[in-house]
């Protein structure tokens, strides 16, 4: 087991992450949600032994691997945000440099090389430069050079990030497959919910620098087990309208979104007529009102009162 | 490993055509162009020893002149055969045409030639010579009368071709120092200190004409296939590091640093790819100026020796500037040295013209910079060809190399991480 204990980081005066535990078993995909500036990146930078932290420990198999790292990084993959990869060199010239780095024999390496292409989907396109690549070639290549020393845990900070929706359904199946087929424990960061809802079993929510929720999918969903989600949507509105709406006491976590308007409210609660009168009073039209089950993104409204990507 | 680093780089490095064209087309395109654009300045035309032609008109007879002194003279100063001989071995007009312009230094690069006086007119029109001295009448008696009876001293009129600013800059040198040894009779003279006894030194030119002759000559080709290749390497210094940066900033250091390289390993690769690729790039900058220019390289070997000295210092340059990108988080520092630092090296270092001639200080100053220092070695080569000439030179960049890669391997952070 990957363990995090008590892990902080102190920039100058700015706490970007602040006594965050965290841990992860074999084969689990862990998800690390949170908006821009959550402090996942420097929270995996820590786990994965590239910044020292402030203050607490990362334990592999109850053993610190802060001052001794060796352990860890024989056997952890890392997928930064960015693209790591040498644009002048092609596919197979990056897989062959990152896994002579790793020390791998020729003939291992070699292998390696053709099966995490297949893996990744770059089999026939192995020849060309990267800068040539498409942005979710690159992404999948990124995803590509951790995976040659068959790691038991890999780390994956925003995989997907600026991709076509091909592309991301492409590098989620993979991570999928590459959990179920090899056992790799995965953590994955990510401010998509739905990425996070499909892949992971267990998941950590993570805003400004402290974790403020975790458990398996279901548990966190029923933080809002009390509540329900409404989305209605008008012919139009205003602004007196939708601040006499943000004014009814039976309302919290209103969200506009043109004419859409989403909100929570108690379970038991029947908003109907005190809605269409006040569309009444202002003369505007309900077109539609719909109860939606609660999402990790509503979760996450209702904990820090902001939508996961602003 | 190590290897993989070296060969990644080489590649990553060869496949940028802007960089390839910044290191290599625009030295040989500025030796080419310098060469050929400021080849009259070396000397004439460009891989010609300088050639100086001085037309020299007198007036009047010496020997008749000092005959008349003589008469005069006996009058007031008691004439012996030493003071005689004396005086005719201090024949102003004499000492100028066989001891200054015409003795074995001068005369391989000095023609005199004799005009009559009505040719001055057509001689100062027609541009043909460098100068022109013209030696007025009763010039040898009026000097002679300066000297021994305390009289004025006479003048004679120089016509310098002005638009060959070299060969008018060497006359005027070796005419000042006529000129001085000239005024040091008079004063001796005057000073009662030039006896009967005392015998008349043969005339020596200035040192600095010396070396003009008695070394082989360097022309703008040579000067600036060194000086361009010296300049054009520091950038090599700032492209490495600004790879290297790119490397951090884009995390690929992160993920060399999680395959259990250490650092001081990565840093160690930058120093030694900076060497092979800046040892590549004066080699090919000096072969094809061998083969443009036949620049000489007899005892290649020194010249060797030199440059991997040099190729040590620009990895130290490269590996300093790599140190300080990653603490600062920026490529600032190879910025800063590419776009402001390598002109202010390549001045010092004489890369655009020999900075000794506007001031000593920074000429010194200039060998303590890699390019002025190498510079430097390579010109001693060409004309002396000896290891004891650029023993010192050799010292001088294995200090520069050894400071700047303990510093850059003390500055090098030991981490990677986005911090």
């Amino acid at each position: 087991m990957l363990e995090v204990v008590n892990l902080s980081k102190v920039y100058k005066k700015v706490k970007a992450v602040d006594q965050v535990n965290f841990y992860i078993e074999p084969g689990e995909i862990v998800g690390l949600l949170g908006p821009n500036g959550a402090g996942k990146s420097t929270t995996i930078a820590m786990i994965s032994t590239l910044i020292p932290p402030t203050e607490g420990d990362v334990l592999l198999r109850n053993e610190n691997v802060i001052k001794e790292p060796t352990k860890l990084r024989k056997i952890l993959g890392v997928v930064p945000q960015e693209i790591a990869l040498y644009g002048d060199l092609t596919a197979r010239e990056n897989l062959e440099f990152f896994g002579s780095v790793h020390k791998m024999s020729k003939k291992l390496l070699k292998e390696r090389i053709e099966i995490v292409l297949k893996q990744i989907g770059l089999e026939n396109e192995h020849k060309k430069l990267v800068k040539h690549y498409s942005g979710g070639m690159k992404r999948r290549l990124n995803i590509g050079v951790a995976l040659l020393h068959e790691p038991q845990y890999l780390i994956m900070d925003e995989p997907t990030v600026g991709i076509d929706p091909q592309s991301r359904n492409h590098i989620l199946e993979t991570v999928k497959q590459l959990n179920q087929e090899s056992n790799t424990a995965i953590i994955y960061t990510s401010h998509y919910m739905e990425e996070v809802e499909y892949l992971c079993n267990r998941i950590y929510i993570m805003d400004k620098g402290r974790i403020i929720a975790s458990g398996a999918k279901e548990e966190i969903k029923s933080i809002l087990s009390s509540e329900k989600m409404v989305v209605v949507k008008f012919n139009r509105h205003s602004n007196v309208f939708i601040q006499e709406l943000m004014d009814l006491p039976l309302l919290s976590n209103i969200n506009v979104k043109e004419s859409e308007i989403n909100f929570t409210v108690a379970k038991d609660t029947n908003l109907l007529p005190t809605l269409m009168t006040l569309c009444e009073k202002h003369k505007i039209v309900l077109n539609s009102f719909q109860v939606e089950e609660p999402t990790l993104e509503d979760v996450f409204l209702h904990l820090t009162g902001r939508a996961l990507r602003n | 490993m190590f290897f993989s680093l070296i060969k990644k780089q080489f590649k990553v490095f060869l496949r940028n055509p802007s960089e390839l064209l910044l290191l290599l087309v625009m030295p040989i395109g500025l030796i080419i162009i310098l060469s050929f654009a400021l080849g009259s300045l070396w000397g004439g035309s460009n891989g010609e020893t300088m050639e100086i032609e001085i037309a020299v008109i007198q007036h009047e007879d010496e020997l008749k002149q000092f005959q008349n002194f003589i008469v005069e003279a006996k009058q007031t100063i008691p004439m012996t055969e030493p003071l005689l001989e004396s005086m005719k071995s201090m024949l102003p007009v004499s000492i100028l045409l066989d001891q200054v312009l015409n003795n074995g230094e001068t005369q391989e690069f000095v023609k005199v030639t004799k005009l009559e006086k009505s040719d001055l007119e057509d001689a100062r029109n027609g541009g043909n010579y460098n100068a022109i001295i013209e030696i007025p009448e009763g010039f040898t008696n009026d000097y002679l009368t300066s000297v021994f009876l305390n009289k004025n001293a006479p003048t004679f009129q120089v016509y310098l071709n002005e638009s060959e600013q070299m060969t008018s800059v060497v006359i005027q040198n070796i005419l000042d120092y006529y000129q001085y040894q000239y005024s040091l009779f008079t004063e001796l003279a005057k000073n009662q200190l030039l006896t009967e006894e005392m015998t008349i030194p043969t005339l020596d030119i200035t040192s600095n004409i010396k070396t003009v002759a008695s070394k082989d000559p360097i022309t703008s080709s040579t000067y600036y296939t060194f000086s361009m290749s010296v300049m054009f390497i520091l950038f090599l210094a700032g492209t490495i590091a600004s790879h290297a940066y790119l490397e951090k900033d884009s995390h690929i250091f992160d993920r060399i640093i999680l395959a259990q390289v250490n650092p001081v390993t990565y840093l160690a690769s930058i120093v030694v790819s900076t060497v092979i690729l800046t040892l590549l790039q004066i080699g090919i900058l000096f072969l094809v100026s061998y083969l443009i220019f036949k620049v000489p390289f007899t005892n290649l070997h020194l010249y060797l020796l030199i440059t991997f000295m040099l190729s040590l210092v620009i990895g130290g340059v490269s590996a300093l500037l790599s140190s300080l990108n990653y603490r600062t988080n920026s490529a600032e520092a190879s910025n800063i040295f590419s776009n402001a630092f390598v002109a202010i090296l390549a001045l010092l270092g004489g890369s655009f013209f020999n900075i000794s001639g506007i001031s000593p200080v920074l000429a010194e100053i200039g060998l303590w910079v890699p390019n002025g220092a190498a510079l430097e070695g390579y010109l001693k080569l060409v004309q002396d060809g000896s290891f004891s000439s650029i023993q010192s030179i050799i010292t001088n960049l294995g200090i520069q190399a050894f400071i700047l890669i303990l510093v850059a391997f003390l500055l090098f952070p030991k981490r990677g991480g986005i911090a």
